[in-house]
C-alpha cells in the first residue's frame, strides 16, 4: 500500500463515524438556533432519541400505497450512506481501491432524492406529491451548481476523486487561496442552505404546506421507515458539509495511520464541520423562508459566483 | 461464428420473417408469431456475427461482394470494428422487441385484420433488417438503398396503426423531414462518389484524400445536417416526438433505441473514417459545432420532455436529450482528436463514452418504452393523467419501468451513470487543456449536462409517480392487470442490460476496443479506460501523467447491497407483524384519486422557472352566477409551444404558402403558358451549362 492512501478499514471507518455524527450535528444546530432566539432548547443529543423511539415503534402505512413504499427508506438510506464512503474524513489520500469520486457521491445523493420523491407519490396524498415536486424542482438548479463547484476545484487539481483532491490541495489554505476558490466558496455557501433544506429555501422544522420541500415528502413514512429516512437526512447534511471542508479546507495530518493521528484527523474534522454548522445554524435564525419562486434567484447568485469561479480557473 | 455465413444466415433470417407476411392469407396470428420469430433468429444471429467481430482478432475488416444489381455500381458488404457495435446494438434491442411484439401486438389490437398484421410483420423484417446491413455496408451505394429502405419501413410501421388521422399526419412530417435528410446524404455522397468513380468507401477514402478545406466541411456539414435529421437534433427534431409514438411500442423502442443510433453510425462512418483528412486533425468548426448541437438538443430535450402529458412522447422528447449526450462525446472527440499536445488519449475516452452511451440508451430507452407499451396495451390509454396506482396491479411493469428510469436519469448504480461519468471526465480532460474561451465552452456543456441529468431525474420522478403510484384515476387504470409473461421477458432482457452495464462496466470495454481503436487509429477503449483492471474505470491519465480519477462501480455496488442488507434490519424495526394500514392523511377528509398530484401540477413549478423557453400559453374561463363571488365552473386549457416550431417551421411553412399562393397566381391552366415556362427553362438552362461541350 502507498503511503497517504486510505484503506478500506479506515474508509468504512470514516462511513461510520459520519453516520454516528449526523444527528449530533442536527443536535448543535438545533441548540445554536434556540440560544439565538433566546430559549433553552432540547438537548443536542434530542436526534438520537428522536431516532432510537422512532425504531421502537410500530408502522401506519397508507393503504394505496404499494409495495415499493416499504423499500423507499431503505434504499434512501442506503444510498446517503454509501455517499458517505466517498469522503475523506480523517486524512486526505486516494483510497487504496478505487471506490468512487465527486460525481459519484452527487449521483448518490441524487439517487437518495429521486427514490424520497417517488415515495412521497406513492401514497396518493397531495402533500407528498406536492413536496416531491417542489423538491425535484429545485435539485436540478442546485445540482448543476454543485457540480460547477466540484469541477472548479477539479479543474485545478487534475481529478474529482475527493481524497486525491484534497492530497492535492493539501497544502493550500486560506492565505494560499486563489480569487476561484472564494468564489467557489462563495457558491457553496449559497447552496449550503439547498442541499441540507433549510432556512432560507426550505424549513426543516414545519410541515406547513407553504414551506415545506423535504418534510412534505416524509409526511406518510412512520416508525422505524421514518426513523430510516431521518437518519437519511441527517447524514446527507453531514456528508454535504464533508465535502465543503474536502473542497476548501483540506487539512488534517498527512501520514496519521496512528491512533494519535487518527484521533488528530477526527477532531480536525469535527471542528470544521462544527463551524459550517453554525453558519448554518446563523443563516437560519437571521432570515426568513424564501417565496419558493425566489428560490431560483437565490440560486442563481451561487450559479453567477461557480461560474466566474470556473472561468477563472480556466482563462 | 464465420461472418460470412453469418451474414448469409441473418439475410435469410429477415427474409423469411417478410416473406411469412404471406402466412396472413391462412391466419394473421401465425403470421405474427412467425415474423417475429424470424426477427429474433436474425437478431441472434446478428449478436453472434458481431460478437465474433468485436472480441476476434481485431482490426480485422471482412469484405463480402453482394449480387450485382446495378452496372454502374458493385454492391458489398464489410463489417468492421464500428460496423459491428452498431450491429450489437441493433441486435441487443431487437432481441427484446421480437420476444416483446406478438403478445404486444395482440393484446393492444386483438381486432386487427390480417392484412394489417401482414403489413406491420413485412414492415418489422424489413426495418430492423435494413438498419443490421445499413451497419454492413461497404460502399455509399448499399448504405444509401438500406437507409432509404430503412426510412420506409418504419414509416409504414408508423402509420400501420391508423385509428386516426393523427398518425397519417405524424407519418407525412416524417416522410418529408427524412427525405430532407437524405437529399443532402445523397449530395454530400454523390460529390465523393463522383471524384472518385466508384461507391465502395475505399475509393471515397482515397477520393477525400485531395479535398480542399472548403469542399471537405461543406461535405462535412451537409451529412451533419442530414445524419442530424434523422437522429432527431435540435431543431431538426420536430418530426419525432409525433412520429416515434404513433407506431407499435415495441418499434417505438427499435426506433428511439436503434434507428436513431444508425445516424449516429453514419455520422461517425462519414466524419471520422471518409473524409477526415489523411494527418493531422479534423477542422476545429466541426467538432465544436456538434459539441454546441449536441449541448442545445440535451437540454431542450429534457425540459420539452417534462412538459409532456403523453407517456410515449415524454419518451421520445428523451431521445433527443440522449442523442444530445451521445453528440457531446461525439464532438468532444472530433475536437480532441490527433490535436497535438492537448488530445492523447482523451479522444478515445470521449468517443468510448459517446458510443457507451449509444448502448447504454438503447437499452434504457428500449426498456422504458416496452414498459410504456404494457401500460398502453393494457389501458389503452397513453396520457398519463389517466393512469395512476398500476404499480399495485402491474409490479413486474412498475419495477422494471422504475428500473429504467434510474438508468436514464444517470444515477448510480445503473448504466446511464456510467457513460455520462465518462462524458464529464473527457470533458473536464477537455477544460484541463483548452485555456481560453474554448475552455468556458467545454466546461459550460458540461454545467448543462449536469443540469439534464437533474431535469430528468425530475422528469422521471413525474412519468414514473404519475403513471404507477397514488390511485387509479380512470377506470382503465382500475382494471388494468399484469402484461403476458413474453413481454415482461423481452422487459426483463433489457433491464439485466441496464444492470449488467452499470455494475460491471469494464466488461463491456472490450467490445469498444474495436470501434475506437478503428476509428481514432489509437489505444483502443480498454486500454485508456480499465487500464486498472475491468473492475475499475479510469479516464486515461492526467496531462501531467498521473493517473487520473477513478471509480469501481462494482465496488460501490457491494457497498450499497450491503448497506441495504443493514438498513433493512433497521427498518424492520423491534415490533414485529404487518405495518397497520390506513388512509393516507389529507387533513380530515376522505381522499379520492382528484387528491393526487397530477402531471401537469408536478412539471408547474418548473415551467414557472424556464418560462422563457416554454412561453406557456394558459386560458382560465369562469362560469359565475351572477355574482364573481359564486363559481360554477372553471375551465382550465393550458400548453406549451415547441420553440423551434414556432419560431422555424411555422415561418418556413408561412413562406411556402405564399410562395405557393404566387405561383397559383401566375398559373392560368392553359397548356401554351406552361410550354412556354418548359421551354424558357429549357434555354436558360442549356445557355448555363451547355456551352462549353
Amino acid at each position: 500500500m502507498m503511503t497517504g492512501e486510505r484503506s478500506l478499514g479506515l474508509l468504512l471507518f470514516e462511513m461510520t463515524f459520519l453516520v454516528l455524527l449526523g444527528p449530533l450535528v442536527t443536535g448543535i444546530i438545533q441548540k445554536i438556533k434556540a440560544r439565538i432566539q433566546c430559549r433553552q432548547g432540547a438537548g443536542v443529543l434530542q436526534p438520537y432519541r428522536d431516532l432510537a423511539k422512532l425504531f421502537r415503534k410500530g408502522t401506519v402505512q397508507a393503504d394505496t400505497a404499494s409495495g415499493l413504499f416499504r423499500l423507499i427508506p431503505v434504499l434512501v438510506l442506503a444510498a446517503t450512506v454509501a455517499a458517505g464512503a466517498l469522503i475523506p474524513v480523517v486524512r486526505a489520500g486516494p483510497p487504496s481501491f478505487p471506490l468512487g469520486d465527486a460525481l459519484l457521491l452527487l449521483g448518490l445523493l441524487a439517487l437518495a432524492r429521486f427514490l424520497t420523491a417517488v415515495g412521497a407519490l406513492d401514497a396518493g396524498g397531495a402533500f407528498g406529491g406536492m413536496g416531491a415536486s417542489r423538491e425535484m424542482t429545485l435539485a436540478p438548479l442546485v445540482e448543476p451548481v454543485l457540480m460547477m463547484v466540484v469541477f472548479s476545484t477539479a479543474v485545478a487539481a487534475g481529478t474529482t476523486e475527493l481524497g486525491a483532491l484534497a492530497a492535492q490541495r493539501g497544502t493550500s489554505w486560506v492565505l494560499a487561496w486563489h480569487a476561484a476558490d472564494f468564489l467557489g466558496f462563495a457558491a457553496m455557501l449559497v447552496l449550503l442552505p439547498a442541499e441540507t433544506g433549510r432556512i432560507p429555501v426550505d424549513n426543516p422544522d414545519t410541515h406547513l404546506e407553504l414551506t415545506m420541500l423535504h418534510e412534505g415528502m416524509l409526511l406518510e413514512h412512520s416508525g422505524p421507515g421514518l426513523g430510516c429516512m431521518l437518519l437519511a437526512s441527517h447524514t446527507r447534511q453531514i456528508v454535504t458539509l464533508g465535502l465543503v471542508s474536502a473542497l476548501f479546507f483540506p487539512i488534517g495530518p498527512a501520514n496519521g495511520a496512528d491512533a494519535a493521528g487518527l484521533l488528530l484527523g477526527v477532531g480536525a474534522f469535527a471542528a470544521k464541520i462544527l463551524v459550517l454548522a453554525s453558519y448554518l445554524a446563523l443563516v437560519e435564525s437571521s432570515y426568513a423562508k424564501l417565496r419558493l419562486f425566489r428560490v431560483p434567484q437565490f440560486l442563481g447568485i451561487g450559479f453567477v459566483c461557480a461560474l466566474t469561479a470556473l472561468a477563472l480557473r480556466i482563462l | 461464428m464465420n461472418v460470412d455465413s453469418g451474414l448469409n444466415l441473418m439475410a435469410a433470417c429477415y427474409g423469411a420473417g417478410a416473406l411469412s407476411a404471406l402466412l396472413a392469407r391462412w391466419s394473421g396470428r401465425l403470421a405474427l408469431s412467425v415474423g417475429h420469430l424470424a426477427t429474433l433468429a436474425g437478431a441472434v444471429v446478428g449478436l453472434g456475427v458481431s460478437l465474433s467481430v468485436l472480441l476476434g482478432v481485431p482490426g480485422r475488416t471482412l469484405t463480402q461482394p453482394l449480387p450485382a444489381l446495378f452496372p454502374f455500381a458493385r454492391l458489398s458488404l464489410s463489417v468492421d470494428g464500428l460496423s459491428a457495435y452498431f450491429l450489437l446494438v441493433i441486435s441487443l434491442v431487437a432481441v427484446a422487441a421480437a420476444v416483446y411484439g406478438p403478445a404486444y401486438l395482440r393484446t393492444y389490437s386483438p381486432d386487427a385484420g390480417p392484412a394489417r398484421q401482414a403489413t406491420q410483420v413485412l414492415a418489422l423484417n424489413v426495418f430492423v433488417g435494413c438498419m443490421a446491413f445499413l451497419c454492413c455496408a461497404g460502399d455509399a451505394m448499399t448504405f444509401l438503398l438500406f437507409w432509404e429502405g430503412m426510412t420506409l419501413a418504419s414509416y409504414v410501421l408508423v402509420v400501420s396503426d391508423d385509428r386516426d388521422g393523427e398518425n397519417a399526419r405524424a407519418g407525412l412530417l416524417y416522410m418529408v423531414m427524412a427525405h430532407g435528410g437524405t437529399a443532402l446524404l445523397l449530395v454530400a455522397f454523390l460529390v465523393l462518389t463522383e471524384r472518385a468513380g466508384a461507391f465502395d468507401f475505399a475509393a471515397l477514402r482515397a477520393a477525400a484524400g485531395d479535398l480542399d478545406g472548403t469542399t471537405r466541411t461543406t461535405l462535412f456539414f451537409l451529412a451533419l445536417v442530414g445524419f442530424g435529421t434523422k437522429a432527431g437534433v435540435v431543431p431538426l427534431h420536430v418530426w419525432l416526438p409525433r412520429a416515434h409514438p404513433a407506431a407499435p411500442s415495441h418499434v417505438s423502442a427499435l426506433m428511439s433505441g436503434v434507428m436513431l443510433k444508425v445516424a449516429i453510425y453514419g455520422l461517425l462512418r462519414f466524419a471520422f473514417d471518409i473524409i477526415a483528412p489523411v494527418a493531422g486533425p479534423l477542422p476545429s468548426s466541426w467538432g465544436w459545432t456538434v459539441l454546441v448541437v449536441g449541448t442545445t438538443s440535451a437540454v431542450l430535450g429534457v425540459l420539452y420532455a417534462l412538459q409532456q402529458h403523453d407517456i410515449k412522447r415524454l419518451l421520445a422528447f428523451h431521445s433527443v436529450e440522449n442523442i444530445g449526450i451521445i453528440l457531446i462525446g461525439v464532438g468532444l472527440a472530433m475536437i480532441l482528436w490527433r490535436r497535438e499536445g492537448v488530445g492523447g488519449v482523451l479522444a478515445t475516452v470521449a468517443l468510448t463514452a459517446a458510443l457507451l452511451h449509444t448502448l447504454n440508451h438503447a437499452a434504457f430507452k428500449g426498456l422504458l418504452f416496452l414498459g410504456a407499451g404494457s401500460v398502453i396495451s393494457r389501458t389503452h390509454v397513453r396520457n398519463m393523467e389517466e393512469l395512476g396506482g398500476l404499480a399495485r396491479r402491474m409490479p413486474w411493469t412498475a419495477g422494471l419501468f422504475l428500473l429504467g428510469a434510474i438508468a436514464i436519469s444517470a444515477l448510480p448504480p445503473l448504466n446511464g451513470f456510467v457513460s455520462e461519468w465518462l462524458t464529464f471526465q473527457a470533458l473536464l480532460g477537455g477544460a484541463g487543456r483548452f485555456h481560453g474561451p474554448a475552455g468556458l465552452v467545454i466546461v459550460f456543456s458540461a454545467a448543462m449536462l449536469a443540469l439534464t441529468g437533474g431535469l430528468a431525474a425530475a422528469c422521471f420522478a413525474k412519468a414514473f409517480g404519475v403513471t404507477f403510484l397514488g390511485r387509479p384515476r380512470t377506470a382503465h387504470a382500475e382494471h388494468a392487470t399484469e402484461a403476458p409473461p413474453s413481454m415482461i421477458v423481452g422487459m426483463a432482457w433489457l433491464g439485466a442490460l441496464c444492470v449488467a452495464l452499470g455494475v460491471a462496466p469494464g466488461y463491456a470495454m472490450r467490445l469498444l476496443d474495436a470501434p475506437t481503436a478503428g476509428l481514432l487509429h489509437g489505444p483502443g477503449a480498454s486500454a485508456v479506460v480499465t487500464a486498472r483492471g475491468p473492475m475499475v474505470l479510469s479516464a486515461g491519465l492526467t496531462a501531467s501523467g498521473t493517473a487520473a480519477t477513478a471509480i469501481s462501480m462494482t465496488m460501490v455496488t457491494a457497498l450499497l447491497i450491503a448497506l441495504t442488507a443493514i438498513a433493512w434490519v433497521l427498518r424492520r424495526g423491534s415490533r414485529r407483524g404487518p405495518p397497520r394500514a390506513a388512509p393516507t392523511w389529507a387533513c380530515g377528509m376522505s381522499p379520492t384519486s382528484r387528491f393526487d398530484y397530477t402531471a401537469t401540477a408536478f412539471a408547474k413549478p418548473l415551467r414557472f422557472v424556464f418560462a422563457t423557453l416554454y412561453r406557456p400559453r394558459r386560458e382560465v374561463i369562469r362560469e359565475t352566477a351572477g355574482t364573481p363571488y359564486v363559481v360554477r365552473r372553471i375551465h382550465y386549457a393550458g400548453e406549451v409551444v415547441d420553440l423551434a416550431e414556432t419560431q422555424i417551421y411555422h415561418r418556413v411553412q408561412r413562406g411556402i404558402s405564399s410562395l405557393s399562393q404566387s405561383i397559383r397566381a401566375r398559373s392560368t391552366g392553359r397548356i401554351h403558358g406552361y410550354i412556354g415556362f418548359v421551354l424558357a427553362a429549357l434555354f436558360v438552362a442549356l445557355l448555363l451549362f451547355g456551352v462549353d461541350q
